[in-house]
């Protein structure tokens, strides 16, 4: 039971956000869809974000929001989350989100272009 | 890999690529502190939670801070602490410690992260919109979805604000209040066809928010002393009115990404001649 704790208070975030960052990057590897690949991209991008997150977490962290109720300070120490990973979370998201939409717009145009979003029949229609 | 590779030894390849990366991401994960063991106390973003970079800063160019190594800040960085809805004039007035990083600490990066937003909603705007809207084989919505979408826009439109508005007090801000307003933007699309916004009006208020950003940012140069600096009093703590610039500075954010969606949703919404199925 300890045991278990220990594990799911230190390892279980970090073992989750790689599994989530492999999963992508087999479906990145593997696929050979455009619209795909892009779904790939994004779970490896959640899987980095959740990385990020997880690092910046400790097991008796509390929410590192000033309210009422919530003292971030006590005796002199901290004991929130650290805050500057998950601002960098909340930037990479937004341009996740960018990013997303630019390559699905690409995508359209690939299609427009050749009918197809298989990689191999776009290389082979190039010829 | 050519073009010709079986399937099989491509997943092969693919998941030994990935096993070896696993292995080099956990022999990485060895060296670190495990989750109980990691201590805000010993990092520097505990200066952003007491809300005290300044002094820090000064006492670092002082040569008293940093050159000892780090110590409990108790005894080094004179602190007093926050109280919620007491505490006065703190360098930085925001209750969410996030919000303060983002738009006061790093507002800079900020910018950055806007234009990189700008530049992708640009790009999606310059290869898709323009292009004839060809709505075949569509059925027309119902007089209950048309009228729905409608009413409920209002609500939508009104808690993207509500969240935006609030961004220094509770997690959200700008940015997720941009996208609840254009989801309520998204779902007048889907009540009635052929919905079109006006795309002009849109990049318009967009540039217009962006460079109330630039301009806030500019007024704290010549007012302050450096480019996004708070030039507006901090307040108490928890206070609506309160956090200095970081209010309009999240208005502006909100405004300008929730314009910069639609119109991105309002570019993609376009039927590319029907060969889909």
């Amino acid at each position: 039971m300890q045991a278990l704790q220990i594990f799911l208070q230190n390892w279980i975030y970090l073992i989750g956000a790689m599994a989530i960052f492999g999963i992508g990057l087999y479906i990145t590897l593997t696929n050979e869809n455009i619209f795909k690949i892009i779904v790939g991209l994004d779970i490896i991008e959640s899987g980095t974000n959740l990385f990020m997150t997880a690092i910046a977490w400790h097991p008796k962290a509390v929410m590192p929001i000033y309210t009422a109720t919530n003292q971030l300070v006590v005796n002199g120490k901290v004991v929130s989350a650290d805050p500057l990973p998950q601002s960098l979370v909340l930037t990479a998201i937004v341009i996740g989100l960018g990013t997303t939409a630019l390559a699905l717009t690409i995508a359209v145009k690939i299609f427009e272009k050749y009918g197809t979003l298989d990689v191999r029949k776009i290389k082979e229609a190039k010829r | 890999m050519r073009n010709d590779t079986p399937a099989l030894v491509k997943r092969i390849t693919a998941l030994s690529l990935i096993t070896i990366l696993l292995i080099g991401f956990f022999l990485a994960f060895k060296e670190m502190p495990k989750g109980s063991a990691v201590n805000v106390n010993q990092r520097v973003s505990r200066l952003y939670v007491m809300k005290n970079v300044e002094t820090a800063t000064k006492m670092m160019e002082n040569g008293k801070f940093f050159a000892k190594g780090i110590k409990p800040l108790r005894t080094d960085v004179p602190y007093t602490p926050i109280t919620f809805g007491k505490s006065k004039n703190l360098e930085d007035g925001a209750a969410n410690v996030v919000t303060s990083i983002v738009v006061d600490y790093r507002g800079f990066d900020t910018l950055g992260e806007v234009t990189v937003l700008f530049l992708a909603a640009t790009g999606v705007a310059m290869l898709l919109f323009g292009k004839e809207k060809k709505r075949k084989n569509k059925t027309e919505p119902s007089l209950i979805m048309y009228v729905g979408t409608r009413i409920s826009f209002a609500i939508i439109f009104l808690f993207g604000i509500y969240i935006f508005v609030h961004g220094h007090l509770t997690p959200g801000g700008g940015f997720p209040g941009g996208a609840v307003i254009a989801s309520g933007i998204l779902g007048l699309f889907l009540g009635k066809n052929g919905y079109k916004p006006n795309h002009l009006g849109l990049k318009v208020f967009e540039s217009l928010s962006g460079m109330a950003f630039v301009i806030i940012g500019l007024t704290g140069l010549f007012s302050v002393h450096s480019f996004l600096a708070n030039f507006l009093p901090t307040g108490v703590i928890g206070d609506l009115y309160s956090a200095g610039f970081i209010g309009l500075i999240y208005i502006a954010i909100g405004m300008k990404v929730g314009a910069e969606l639609s119109a991105v949703v309002n570019s993609m919404i376009v039927d590319v001649e029907e060969e889909w199925s």
